[in-house]
Parts: C-alpha cells; structure tokens; sequence
C-alpha cells in the first residue's frame, strides 16, 4: 500500500534574530493507511516542528532546508502557497495542544467547524452547516445543533478539544496531525478523547500521526512508536516490539520515567537528568550522550549510525541487549 | 445582555450624579458665588442679596443642590447674560453642530484608520510600516490650530479650492454648505487618524499571533478570509471602546478647531464664555462634556459587548 504520509530527511531550520537553530535534523518516516504512529520526545525536540512541517505552517522565520514531504504521493516541500492550502485542511487536518485558545472566540462554533468545507468548495453553506452538526454528534457533543450555536468559551475544554477534532475531520483527511491533543485536559477527559480518536480512526480509515511525550498514550493508542531526540531519531519501531524490546538508551531512559502499577508508592519517579541540548549550540557525536547512564568514550567521538532489523531501527552505540528476539516474543506483532 | 445593559446604565446615572455634584461645587467655588456667576462682576451687594434671596442661594446647601438639580433635570441651565439668552437655548442650537462636526470627523478618522493599521500590521517592521507611523505620528503631534492655518493657507489661500470660513447660522444651514466643513473635518481627522489606527495596528498583530489564527490557516484559509472572516472582529472590539473614551479628547480638539473656522458650534460658544467669563456658559458646557465623556464609555462598553460573546454573557 503506497503510504499516507512519507518524510525523508527532513530538515528544518527556524531562524529567529541572528541564531538559526536546526529544530529537525534528518528524519525519516512514513505512515501508511488507517495506521498511528506516535513522535514522542521531550520538550523541544522537535516533534511540533515536525508536525507543522507537515502541515506547511513553520513558523515566521521557519524553512525546510532539505528533505521531502510526501502526503498521498505529493512532495509538499516548496509548493506554492496557494497550492499548499488546497491540502491542508482538505487532506490533512490537524489538532493542537490547547483547545481553549484554538477556536476563535468571537464565532459560533458550527459556523468554525463547517468552515473548512467552504473553504474547499465542498459544500454550499446549508449543507456544510448540516454536515457539521452531524459530526459535532459524531465525536460526541450532545444536541449537537442546539451546541452549534455556541461561543466556545460556553464549552468546557474536553468538549472544545471534540469541536477542534470535529474541525479537522470535517472534510475528511486522510492525515490527521494530532499535536499533544490531551496535554492540556484533565486526565478522565485525556482518555475520553484518545479512544475517540481509535473509534473515528477505524470508522474512517485514516492515519494518524500523534504527538505526544506521554510514553503511556503512545502505548495504548498507536501502531507505531518513533522517539525522537534533539532533532534526530533515536528509535522507530512497531508500538508492541519497541516496548517489548526497546534498544536505545534514550528509550529506556523514557520508559523508566514512567510510573507503573507495580511502582512502591511514595517512591520517586527516575526523571532523565538535565536538560535536552540546545539545539543552537555545539551537539555531542550522540545527541544524548551529556544525559545517558551509559555513555562511553565512543559516544563523544562518533556519531552512532542507524541500524535496523525488522523494520525496527535506532542509533546507538552501546544499545540494550535483549535476551530473546522480541518478534518471536510478542505474538501477533506487526511487522 | 439585558442585564449587562441595565447594570451599565445604573452604573452611568450613579457616575452622572457625581458629575452633578462636582458641578454644582465648582458654581459655588465661583468668586462671589453664582449671583456674581449670573450677575456679572460689576453687580451690586444688594443685587447680589436680592437675586440670592430670590434663587434660594441662602439657604442650606442640600437645599440649593436639589433645587438645582431639579431645574437641571427640567432643562433649566441658567441665564446667559452675555449671550442674552438661556443657556439651554444656546446649547440647542449650538451642540448638534459639534456633534455633527466631531462624529464625521471621528467617521473618516476611523475609516482610515483602520485599513490603515490592518496593512500596518501585516507589513510590521517594514518600511512600508515605519513609514505611516512616522507619518501619522507627526500629524498626531501637529497642534490643531496649527494644522488648521496650514491646511487654510494650501487649500483656501493657495489653491482657492476650499472656504476658509464654516458655514454661518443653523445646523440646517452648515449642512447646506458641506464644502465648509471639509478642511474643519480633516484638521480633526488627521490629528486623530494616529491615536486609531496604532491601536488597530498593535490589536490586528495581537490577533493574528492567536492560536486560533493558526487554525484558521490549518483549514487552508487564505490570508484575505483570515482578517475578514476572523481577525478584522476581534481586532476591532479595542478600536470602538477607544473611539468611546476618546470623546473628550475629540471634543477639545473641536474647540480649538471651531475656534480658527470661526465654526458655530460649542467649542467656539466655549471659547468666547471663556474669553468673557460668561460662568453659566462655561459650567454648562463643562458638564455636557463631562456627560458626554460616560455616554463615550457607556457606548464603548456596549459595543464590546456585541462584538464579545464572552463579555456578553459573562456580564448578562
Ligand atoms: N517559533 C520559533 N522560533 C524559534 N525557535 C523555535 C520556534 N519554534 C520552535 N523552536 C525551536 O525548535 C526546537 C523544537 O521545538 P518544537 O516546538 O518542535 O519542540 P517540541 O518537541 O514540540 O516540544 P514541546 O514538547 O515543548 O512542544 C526548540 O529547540 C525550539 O527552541
Ligand atoms: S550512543 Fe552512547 S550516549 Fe548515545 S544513547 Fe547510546 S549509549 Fe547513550
Ligand atoms: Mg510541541
């Protein structure tokens, strides 16, 4: 199946006053259809900047230095800008962090999610304001039409998170960039949210690519796990293999960041000590190397390359070792 | 909404009731109090005890503020001496001409400036953008009777185009004659064009680094439905509540103004109370001006209210 989504060393610089920081530095990806994969990493790695990249939205002063972007088979890098808009929104929808500043304040909300169909011609304005009442109920908004009527600001921020989704879905995307959807909400709304997401994927057949540094959503909620650091992949593989049998120590740093049901309580949670690298500054051969518990002399003298087996690739010099090759492990794994 | 309304309103008539009450203290600071206000300084110990008798000023001051205040309500401001006629017959005739005069120059103030501060903002920090600040700040710096000579002199003297004398006689009368309001309106619209169109400018660059401006170029948006579809409101709602509170400052700009095209409107009624220390005049017009200035933010808070659903409702 050709694939939904295909980024090929992608780079992106953001130039703001003099400094230019190169916020993704050589990425890779691909999603085929109806699948999830989840970009995990800390704060600033880059995983929004990819998003917008996708969506062709940098930032002022942002730029795809190298690399493409293919959606539904169209290289997206250096289009015009008019051709630029005809996708977005109409092919790719998207969904940011914060639903309380993401709709404008001042428009009903009907009129916001049924805009998009305007906007592509897809849809006379009766028929695109039914259209979006029907899928305000679809993600879960009840009486819908009377909803419609609403300011935002009437909506608590789950309910507003469903408008944002309803708007980006509206015309049917085959891609939905999903950018920390549930960050920002409270945690029985967070899972509320995520199996919508599941629930109108499936109905749908699209894909997905979801945002996230919460390790645990990405387990419950994608296909496919790519985890990035300063700008670089560390490790990309199958959800189920990449916790069964993750390789990189960055991975490993993460997971054990995360709270589990067999955690003694009152214990600390193991945090990754220090900061992520300033992405202006001068970077170790490997990105990780200043923070890793592992790190060697090799990890300052050489960058280490990326190897895969199984579709499942990382780079790292001094990986974990696993005992039993994960894919025999876990039945029913995808390859 | 009707609730905010009602609040709003109260809230005017409390504000107007303490307007009132500074008023009616300013008429008794007067030298020699309001018989001489009324009389004249050359009015005599025993004219002054007569018409204080008369007016009731003798009594207590409660006394002499409600009587006041009840004559105010029924229209009554005083007596001019000066003009020979009744105050509120003066301000009659003379308010509509200010009125007219301020709210069409305020009107194509506005309507420059906000296009004005719409291209600003979307061409920030480029010459284009320093270029119509330097411009319109200067203006805005320009002292009006100076503008108002310099405009007489290019346009009336130089050009001939354009009469450097307003329309004498009734408001009927001024608007028979447009052309003489001309160069009065654009000495007041060109001073004022800076103070809206900076707001527009900074409001217009607030909105568009809105999150939800970024969503509406997630839709595919272009840039023109962006401000028209959803910028332009949010960004105007500042713009009137600052039109509101700049009534004053527009309504002394006007003074000035009348005053150099010899304008019959309050302004110039002003200046010439002012000149011959006509009190009755002078409080009169400061109290319509100080009315005008809550019916300004009165005004202001109701057109936020209906360009804001979130004031709207969090207020109703
Ligand atoms: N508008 C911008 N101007 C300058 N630098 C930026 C801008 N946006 C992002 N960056 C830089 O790009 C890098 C990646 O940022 P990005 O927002 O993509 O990270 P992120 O992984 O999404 O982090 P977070 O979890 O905090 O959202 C950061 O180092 C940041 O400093
Ligand atoms: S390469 Fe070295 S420093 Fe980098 S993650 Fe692996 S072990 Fe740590
Ligand atoms: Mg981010």
């Amino acid at each position: 199946m050709a694939a939904i989504l295909e980024i090929s060393d992608l780079v992106v610089d953001i130039r703001s006053g003099r400094s230019t920081v190169r916020a993704v530095d050589g990425i890779s990806l691909t999603i085929e259809p109806g699948r999830t994969l989840g970009l995990v990493g800390e704060s600033g790695c880059g995983k929004s900047t990819t998003g917008l990249a996708v969506l062709g939205l940098l930032p002022a002063g942002g730029k795809v230095t190298s690399g493409s972007i293919r959606i539904d088979g169209q290289d997206i890098v250096g289009l015009r800008e008019a051709e630029a808009r005809a996708i977005r929104g109409r092919t790719v929808g998207v969904v940011f962090q914060d639903p309380m500043t993401a709709l404008n304040p001042t428009q009903r909300i009907g009129a916001q999610v049924a805009e998009p169909l305007l906007i592509h011609g897809m849809a006379n304005r009766s028929s695109a304001m039914k259209q979006a009442v029907d899928l305000l109920g679809e993600v879960g908004l009840s009486r819908p039409a009377a909803q419609a009527q609403r300011f935002p600001h009437e909506l608590s921020g789950g309910m507003r998170q469903r408008v944002m989704i309803a708007l980006a879905l509206i015309c049917g995307p085959k891609l939905l960039v999903a950018d920390e959807p549930t960050t920002a909400l409270d945690v029985t709304t967070q899972d509320q949210i995520l199996q919508l997401f599941d629930s109108l994927q499936q109905s749908r057949d699209m894909s997905i690519l979801l945002i996230t540094h919460d390790m645990g959503v990405v387990a419950g909620h994608t296909d496919e796990v790519a985890v990035m650091y300063a700008g670089r992949l560390a490790e990309h593989a199958a959800t189920p293999r990449l916790f069964g049998g993750y390789r990189h120590r960055y991975t490993e740093a993460l997971l054990e960041s995360i709270p589990t049901l067999d955690t003694p309580r009152g214990q600390r949670l193991a945090t990754i000590a220090g900061l992520p690298p300033n992405l202006g500054g001068q970077l170790a051969p490997c990105r990780f190397a200043p923070r890793c518990a592992h790190a060697a002399k090799v990890c300052f003298d050489a960058e280490p390359s990326w190897s895969e087996q199984h579709s499942h690739g990382y780079a790292c010099h001094l990986p974990r070792r696993i005992d039993t090759d994960p894919i025999t492990e876990i039945a029913g794994a995808p390859s | 909404m009707i609730g905010f309304l009602v609040r709003r309103l109260l809230q005017a008539v409390a504000v107007l009731f303490i307007v009132t009450i500074m008023v009616f203290i300013l008429i008794h600071r007067l030298p020699g109090g309001p018989a001489r206000a009324e009389l004249g300084v050359q009015a005599t110990p025993t004219a002054i005890a007569s018409f204080n008798q008369q007016h009731g000023f003798d009594k207590g001051l409660w006394t002499q503020y409600w009587t006041w205040l009840a004559e105010l309500v029924r229209g009554d401001l005083g007596y001019s001496f000066k003009e020979n006629s009744t105050v509120s017959a003066l301000l009659v005739d003379r308010l509509p001409k200010t009125a007219l005069l301020a709210g069409v120059s305020v009107l194509v103030a506005v309507l420059f400036a906000i296009p004005l501060g719409v291209v600003q903002a979307l061409r920030r920090n480029t010459i284009v953008d320093y270029m119509f600040t330097a411009v319109t700040f200067v203006l805005y710096s320009t002292p009006s009777f100076w503008l108002s000579l310099i405009l007489v002199l290019v346009f009336s003297v130089n050009l001939g185009l354009l009469p450097a004398q307003a329309p004498q006689g009734s408001i009927g009368a001024v608007l028979s004659q447009p052309s003489g309001l001309v160069l009065p309106v654009a000495t007041i619209a060109l001073i004022s064009v800076a103070l809206y169109s900076r707001y527009m400018r900074s409001s217009t660059i607030d909105n568009l680094t809105q999150d939800y401006v970024r969503t509406a170029r997630a839709k595919g948006a272009a840039t023109s439905r962006i401000l028209f579809g959803h910028v332009l409101r949010n960004a105007v709602s500042p713009v009137l509540t600052l039109l509101g509170l700049s009534l004053p400052f527009i309504l002394s700009g006007t003074l000035i103004t009348e005053r150099v095209f010899n304008y019959p409107g309050m302004g110039l009624l002003f200046y010439n109370a002012a000149v011959t220390q006509d009190y009755p005049v002078l409080l009169a017009v400061t109290l319509i001006v100080a009315v005008a200035t809550v019916v300004g933010s009165v005004f202001a808070d109701i057109c936020y209210a209906l360009l804001d659903p979130r004031v709207r409702y969090a207020h109703a």
